[in-house]
């Protein structure tokens, strides 16, 4: 009896706690305040607005305020997983027939910039176009996530609020992959080709003037369809080309907020010390430095030979080295504690270029030696890379490192206009290169990147092992099961030597005490809505 | 007198036609065009869509029908459609023209302001403590690269004053200071250079003046000072100081690209390099004649200001 008294007593006490706790952190957090324009940092004209069409985040950043997607990453969470996903467009959503078909059920009411009503049909057009339905009157100029959505079978609108997605396989990622940012929903009463230019979303902000190479201003939409949504008036994106003229913007306090991307650890530290009262976040940015090894010119033919160019590299030299801290080291997958995919890092250990760097380079010569190479016969390879800083000190470092275990490496700069062209054509043998992926989703990263045959699949790997693996995976529905399965992927790729990873990059986001709910996320794609950010000036 | 205009400009058309030759076939000497460039940074390639947009550009024509479109084109004051952004080319060149041509005027006001007051200075103080700190001067201005000094400006009024100029262009109209503000800046770091070039330019030429007949003659008579070196050595020093001011600005024009870009000036020059980064042949090939037309017409205005200035010269 006094046990149970003593328990009501408990449940009481937790009550007046979380009371006291709730109480204690509204009053430490003001309330959101309507009002007031955000300047925020922008890199360069994007190369359209179109963000269908285009595969950066010079697009992504000052057009995501223009849109809605069907469900989107939480803005206010910086780790995007399936349980942060939350609706915009789509009021819910369920997986039916065992998870071959996604039907989600509409807002009603809600308007287009220019007036009209959003419908099922709007959804039905925007994705018919993107996975390239030839029959479609309209079309995509460049169509960089055609990939994303090749198990989509059918697309139905049976009622003007209402979608279902068809699919060939169930596969969950597909609701990760509507998730990005990068999925917004495009008005099917406008030619796509228009919106390369302007903009008509459902949006919390409409475009107010497009300056080009100056300005992109976004204004309130009023009759955005979540009340007292946006907190903002207006965000002005300013263009500003030069890295040293944007950092004394930001100090000055004619920015707001960085860009993502744009926060390097040096300049942010050296921002905090002039003006201590800067805020810094670090978040990843889900891009990766990698190596790659064409797997159809010898040498790496010879999968010794390979791992050997993959143990030679020491990892954490390469973060110290060449990113200045801002990286960390992981597989094919976002590491932790920023990513959901990435290997614990005691396994992480025993794959190769992950040990000691003296006992990996001792392996590698040894393997070199095996394959028949060594110093009377030293291998002589061009290390190729894009002719900008970032990929040059990137190819630099790999090349010290090949040195040392006898592979002399001569570097290759290569225009950014002809890079990919190259790499498609398998014009290189060993490449240093920097990979972004949209989502932190092993569908999105593992079918672009390793499967046999895909386009962006540069180093020409091919196992149809990992390919039954991947395909597997795509469709597993436990999480647990088809987590065991992506950590096994991971292994057999770095194993493989498919794409050897050197880091991940860490984002030092910077941005004034008084720019509040504007989160950075684990991808730098998803989170530039705008709709909760406010000011508190 | 008309004549020789009429040569010159057969001249100057003769150069601008030579100009249009060498500016388009550069541009396509370089690697990659706009529809690699779009794929480049789409990060993707598809072989099929890229032919479809190169035959819609027409890119995929030969180099000389091609040129010869443009210049038929051009012939009809037709400059064509931005490859980047799909707009004709003259509605993205005009509204930055203004900007290029008033922050070149603006450094030219400066160069001269400072560089000939200080280059009669130094001349009419030779080898004096005045002489030396103003060649140190110059010295230093001809040293400094405009944009290295741009961006110093920058440092130094966002650390001492926590300010700089605006980030976004501001019309005379709507704020008439603020946007002498905002140019002043750009102005000094780019005149100074000028400034030093014209001092140097000037010092020797009244060096040189100074040391004429009619000159001691003129002191001889007992002229005050000032009249000597303003009326009788500074009109005829002139000439050479006309002939650099009048290639500076020219050169200005187009050597404006880093200034621009430093203080976030939406001009001419800036445009041209993110257009040849892009391989936006219509935009690079019209801003580069215009860059031509500009060199073509101040040298043209200077040999037309000789006379003027020295009635010595006679133009047949």
């Amino acid at each position: 009896m006094r046990r149970q008294r003593g328990g009501q007593w408990g449940v009481l006490a937790l009550f007046l706690g979380i009371v006291v706790t709730a109480t204690v952190s509204t009053a430490a957090t003001p309330s959101p305040k309507r009002g007031g324009i955000l300047n925020a940092m922008h890199r360069e004209d994007p190369p359209s607005l179109s963000i269908h069409e285009e595969a950066t985040i010079s697009t992504n950043w000052p057009m995501m305020p223009c849109y809605n997607n069907l469900v989107l990453f939480n803005p206010l969470f910086g780790q995007e997983t399936v349980n942060t996903i939350v609706g915009e467009l789509a009021e819910k959503w369920t997986w039916q027939e065992g998870g071959k078909a996604l039907a989600f059920t509409l807002r009603q009411g809600v308007k287009w910039h220019d007036g009209r009503p959003f419908t099922s049909r709007d959804v039905k057009y925007t994705f018919d176009m993107v996975r390239g339905v030839p029959e479609l009157a309209s079309h995509l100029k460049l169509n960089p996530r055609k990939g994303w959505y090749a198990n989509i079978q059918s697309i139905d609108a049976p009622d003007p609020f209402t979608v279902i997605f068809r699919l060939t396989q169930p596969q969950p990622s597909l609701l990760l992959m509507l998730a990005s940012g990068y999925s917004p929903i495009y008005p099917a009463h406008i030619d796509a080709a228009e919106l390369r230019s302007r903009c008509v979303g459902t949006g919390p902000f409409r475009l107010k003037e497009y300056r080009r190479g100056e300005l992109i201003e976004m204004e309130r939409n009023p009759d955005y369809f979540i009340k007292d949504r946006p907190y903002l008036d207006g965000i002005r994106f300013i263009i500003i080309r030069e890295r040293g003229t944007r950092i004394a913007a930001l100090q000055a306090g004619q920015l707001d907020v960085t860009m993502p991307q744009e926060g390097s650890k040096t300049a942010a530290e050296q921002l905090k010390r002039a003006v201590p009262s800067l805020v810094v976040v670090e978040a990843a940015h889900n891009v990766n430095d990698n190596i790659l090894v064409n797997f159809k010119q010898p040498p790496f033919t010879d999968a010794r030979v390979r791992r050997a160019v993959s143990m030679a590299i020491d990892r954490q030299g390469f973060v110290q080295a060449v990113r200045q801290g801002g990286a960390v080291v992981g597989a094919s997958m976002q590491p932790r504690p920023w990513g959901s995919w990435g290997l614990p890092n005691d396994q992480l250990a025993q794959l190769p270029g992950f040990g000691d760097p003296t006992r990996q380079r001792a392996e590698a010569r040894q393997l070199l030696a095996e394959a028949g190479f060594g110093p009377g016969k030293p291998i002589r390879v061009t290390v190729s890379t894009r002719a900008i800083a970032l990929f040059v000190d990137l190819a630099t470092y790999v090349i010290d490192q090949l040195k040392q275990v006898g592979i002399d490496g001569t570097l290759e700069q290569v225009d950014s206009a002809q890079w990919y062209a190259k790499l498609t054509r398998g014009e290189y043998a060993l490449a240093g290169n920097l990979t972004g992926i949209g989502v932190d989703d092993p569908d999105a990263n593992f079918y672009e990147n390793y499967v046999c045959g895909s386009p962006r699949n540069y180093s020409q790997y091919c196992n149809p092992e990992i390919d039954r693996m991947i395909a597997q995976q795509s469709q597993t529905l436990d999480p647990l099961q088809r987590r065991r399965l992506v950590y096994e992927i991971q292994k057999r790729l770095e194993i493989d030597g498919a794409r050897p990873i050197l880091g991940w990059s860490v984002d030092s986001y910077v941005m004034w005490p008084y720019v509040k709910n504007l989160v950075p996320h684990q991808s730098i794609y998803s989170y530039a809505r705008f709709q909760e950010v406010w000011l508190n000036r | 007198m008309w004549p020789f205009v009429a040569r010159r400009l057969t001249l100057a058309a003769l150069t601008l036609v030579g100009m249009s030759l060498v500016i388009f076939v550069l541009l396509r000497l370089a690697p990659g065009n706009i529809v690699d460039l779009l794929f480049q940074s789409a990060g993707y390639v598809d072989p099929a869509a890229k032919q479809r947009i190169a035959h819609e550009l027409q890119i995929d024509r030969p180099v000389a029908v091609q040129y010869l479109l443009w210049i038929r084109d051009l012939a009809h004051g037709d400059l064509g459609i931005s490859y980047r952004y799909g707009l004709p080319a003259w509605q993205i060149i005009r509204p930055r023209i203004p900007t290029t041509v008033e922050l070149a005027t603006l450094a030219m006001v400066v160069a001269v302001l400072i560089g000939v007051p200080t280059g009669i200075l130094s001349a009419t103080h030779q080898d004096t403590a005045v002489d030396f700190g103003l060649r140190v001067f110059s010295l230093a201005g001809l040293s400094m690269p405009a944009f290295w000094l741009g961006m110093v400006i920058l440092l130094f009024l966002v650390r001492e004053f926590h300010w700089i100029p605006s980030m976004t262009y501001v019309s005379p109209y709507v704020d008439l200071r603020a946007h002498l503000v905002q140019f002043a800046f750009p102005a000094l770091a780019v005149g100074y250079r000028s400034a030093a070039l014209i001092s140097r330019m000037t010092r020797s030429s009244m060096l040189e003046v100074l040391r004429e007949d009619y000159v001691r003659t003129a002191q001889a008579k007992g002229l005050p000072r000032r009249i000597v070196v303003n009326r009788h050595a500074l009109r005829n020093a002139l000439l050479p100081i006309v002939t650099v001011i009048g290639t500076e600005f020219a050169f200005l024009i187009g050597g404006l690209v880093v200034t621009e870009t430093v203080f976030n000036l939406p001009g001419v020059a800036r445009y041209l390099v993110e257009a040849i980064t892009w391989r936006d042949y219509p935009i690079v090939q019209n801003l580069v004649m215009f860059i031509a037309i500009v060199v073509v017409c101040s040298n043209l205005a200077v040999d037309l200001l000789y006379a003027r200035l020295d009635p010595r010269v006679r133009f047949e």
